[in-house]
């Protein structure tokens, strides 16, 4: 049993420590996230224009003005001006001290009708917050309570009939969450899969498998491996989630999109049911591609077979979306290889019934022992097989 | 009994028979020749001897019995494919090729040093196994099977690519085991290799064994009828030699039959030859294996 620990440990510390997982493996994923958020920020600074806005009331409305609340974080205060004349507004706009002036004119309040004047274009963000700013004056002698839900809107909660599950029309990450979950899995388990079928592959090709195999069984050896392979894929998720929530927490505050992001039970449930054996079993059958194959690239092309199944589901988003119930959607989470993203995705629009979630993580389970059976079996015919292909036809072969 | 037992040994790979009907024996504390031109079933008989390969028929006992997981602990093996993990340093290599067999890293560290030193690869042992040379890899190849101080040692091809410096190196270290008591199989082709540090040997050609036995029994057998004189003096016409040879210096003399080199020898000193050497001829065990192997090519 030690050994097989040994083997766990060389694996890890083999893969973990080097500088190819810090930058491709562990950094890809936080900096995609990051390049995006920065691509947002930037959208943001680009769109929002802070010079002050001017408005000429002929109504009487904003005679004596309330302040509207201030705008939410990356969003910037713009400052709104009053003017006596259409002719001071313009004059203002002219010399650039404004970016526009509305007008509310004297039947503002019968017909609702007010005009604008701008030279460049005026920007959503400071438009959205002309507009606030009327109607915090439209409902200053409404009680605060209507006033604040007429500008909030309403939040509409699809609730399951038990009370176990429900979905905000205004929190959209219940429906994305279990679905990136699904995708970052995926995307460990393939990058993880190819260290462990890289480093079959270069075992056999270096020539260390015969030393190998003379002190630790084949069935250790392999168990080994994939152990310290999910190993792997487990601390680069780990630190993926670390490097994902801790800006979370330090923005929560600020930005109130990120209050609603929560991980529902059942998503966990689903991770470590069906995507925790999903993974076992990719990493397996990448070791018994390494284990047939006689050089990496080879093995490359065999990964196909493997990860274009894994993405059908991703493919479908939209049959699933439309449906999530349908038999389409029942049939993929049941085949093994379509069922970790189909399950995830499924858990985000609807409500997955318990004989579902148990049927597949059975099969799951099933189907990553097989597939280290297979591993063991591939391993133990191909690996001495220098410079030649293991047929698959040997591998199921009786004897 | 035995160290190694291996008793009417068969493996094929789909039509060729690899070994045929294969039995010899290795005696503890013994280094055994295992001998054979290339593809004549020598690793494949190290292979099956390892559990490594299952034959389709015949039985192995090793270490006293049928090959297990602890026994792996007590057995080096060097393949002639040799390797070592490329991307990770030499000294943490080794750590990992001893742990495999039961050794604890501080040990495996502890063993590896005076190793290291000997072997000149001290100054290595935090450089990744690709940038040693060949020469340096092979030597770390050899510390990685002798660290856990096996009972059983078995080394295919152990010369293959040394130096002469290193290959006595490696041979005294060979020597060195068989002296502290440890069974070795050397397994190879280089003849005078295997003429110098063996004394008993099996050689195999396609697959069956054709010699075994204790060396200079074997030489004896293949020894001819000759005898070899070395002299200044002219040799003059020997009743019952047949011809003459000239052999590095000296002469061979080929006798007829039911002729004795005693009679030869006395007839020389009757007729005042000044013998410098007088020896009954030995084939090496070069001429030996040639023979064998172009009489087996001959019959097949």
């Amino acid at each position: 049993m030690t050994k097989l620990w040994h083997v766990v440990w060389h694996e890890y510390r083999r893969h973990v420590f080097t500088r190819r997982f810090v930058l491709a493996g562990l950094m890809s994923v936080p900096l995609i996230i990051l390049v995006i958020v920065g691509l947002i920020f930037l959208i943001f600074a680009l769109d929002t224009n802070t010079t002050p806005l001017g408005y000429v009331d002929y109504s009487g409305l904003l005679a004596n003005p309330v302040s509207a609340p201030a705008p939410e974080w990356p969003d910037r205060s713009v400052q709104i001006l009053r003017f006596e004349t259409e002719a001071a507004a313009r004059s203002a706009l002219d010399a650039g001290r404004i970016q526009a002036y509305f007008i509310l004119p004297a039947d503002y309040l019968s017909n609702g009708r007010l005009s604008v004047v701008h030279l460049g274009a005026l920007k959503d963000p400071a438009r959205t917050q002309f507009y606030n700013f009327l109607t915090a004056n439209l409902l200053r002698n409404t009680d605060p309570l209507i006033a604040i839900r007429l500008v909030k809107g309403t939040e509409l909660v699809v609730q399951s009939p038990d009370g176990s599950r429900s979905i905000s029309s205004k929190n959209w990450f219940d429906v994305v969450i279990p679905m990136v979950a699904g995708i970052a899995f995926v995307i460990a388990m393939f990058s993880t899969g190819g260290y462990l079928m890289q480093a079959v592959v270069e075992e056999k090709e270096n020539r260390t498998m015969e030393v190998i195999i003379t002190s630790v069984s084949p069935n250790q050896f392999m168990a080994g491996k994939i152990i310290g392979d999910t190993a792997i894929g487990l601390t680069q998720i780990f630190l993926w989630m670390v490097f994902i929530v801790i800006p979370i927490l330090a923005f929560r505050n600020s930005m109130s999109i990120l209050r609603g992001i929560h991980i529902a039970p059942q998503t966990l449930l689903l991770l470590v049911c069906v995507m925790f054996p999903a993974f076992i079993m990719v990493s397996a059958l990448m070791a018994a591609i390494g284990a047939t194959v006689s050089e990496a690239r080879e093995g490359q092309q065999m990964v196909a077979m493997i990860s274009l199944p894994i993405w059908i589901p991703y493919m479908l988003t939209g049959l699933l979306m439309s449906n999530p119930n349908s038999p389409l959607a029942l049939g993929l989470s049941l085949f093994p290889l379509t069922a970790p993203l189909t399950m995830l995705m499924r858990d985000g629009l609807t409500i997955l019934p318990v004989w579902q979630i148990a049927l597949t993580a059975s099969i799951q389970v099933i189907s990553a022992v097989g597939a280290i059976w297979l591993a063991g079996r591939a391993f133990r015919l191909g690996m001495l097989r220098y410079g030649k292909r293991l047929k698959w036809r040997e591998v199921f072969a009786r004897n | 009994m035995p160290a190694v037992g291996l008793t009417h040994i068969s493996k094929s790979f789909g039509s060729v028979k690899a070994i045929d009907d294969v039995s010899f024996t290795v005696e503890k504390g013994e280094l055994f020749g295992l001998l054979g031109p290339n593809g004549a079933g020598k690793t494949t008989s190290l292979r099956v001897m390892l559990d490594i390969f299952k034959p389709e028929s015949g039985s192995v006992a090793i270490l006293g019995g049928p090959m297990n997981e602890s026994k792996k602990d007590h057995i080096g093996y060097m393949p002639e494919e040799r390797g070592l993990y490329q991307d990770i340093p030499l000294e943490r290599c080794l750590v990992y090729l001893g742990s495999l067999k039961g050794l604890s890293p501080a040990e495996v560290k502890q063993r590896a040093a005076g190793y290291l030193e000997r072997f000149d690869l001290a100054a290595y042992k935090t450089k990744k196994v690709k940038e040693l040379s060949k020469g340096m890899q092979q030597k770390a190849q050899v510390i990685a099977t002798l660290l856990h101080q096996p009972e059983l040692l078995i080394v295919d091809e152990p010369f293959g690519g040394l130096d002469p410096l290193n290959t006595q190196m490696v041979k005294d270290l060979l020597l060195e085991q068989h002296q502290q008591g440890v069974t070795i199989i050397l397994c190879s082709h280089q003849m005078h290799q295997v003429e110098e540090l063996c004394d008993r040997i099996v050689l195999i050609d396609h697959g069956k064994v054709m010699l075994y036995g204790v060396l200079n029994d074997i030489r004896r057998q293949f020894s001819g009828h000759a005898v070899t004189v070395r002299t200044s003096d002219k040799i003059p016409p020997l009743k019952g030699v047949e011809r003459l040879e000239p052999l590095n210096g000296a002469v061979k003399l080929h006798l007829s039959p039911g002729t004795e080199p005693q009679e030869v020898l006395r007839s020389l000193v009757a007729q005042n030859v000044n013998l410098d050497q007088f020896e009954i001829s030995m084939p090496t065990l070069d001429e030996i294996f040639i023979r064998v192997v172009q009489g087996q090519a001959e019959v097949a």
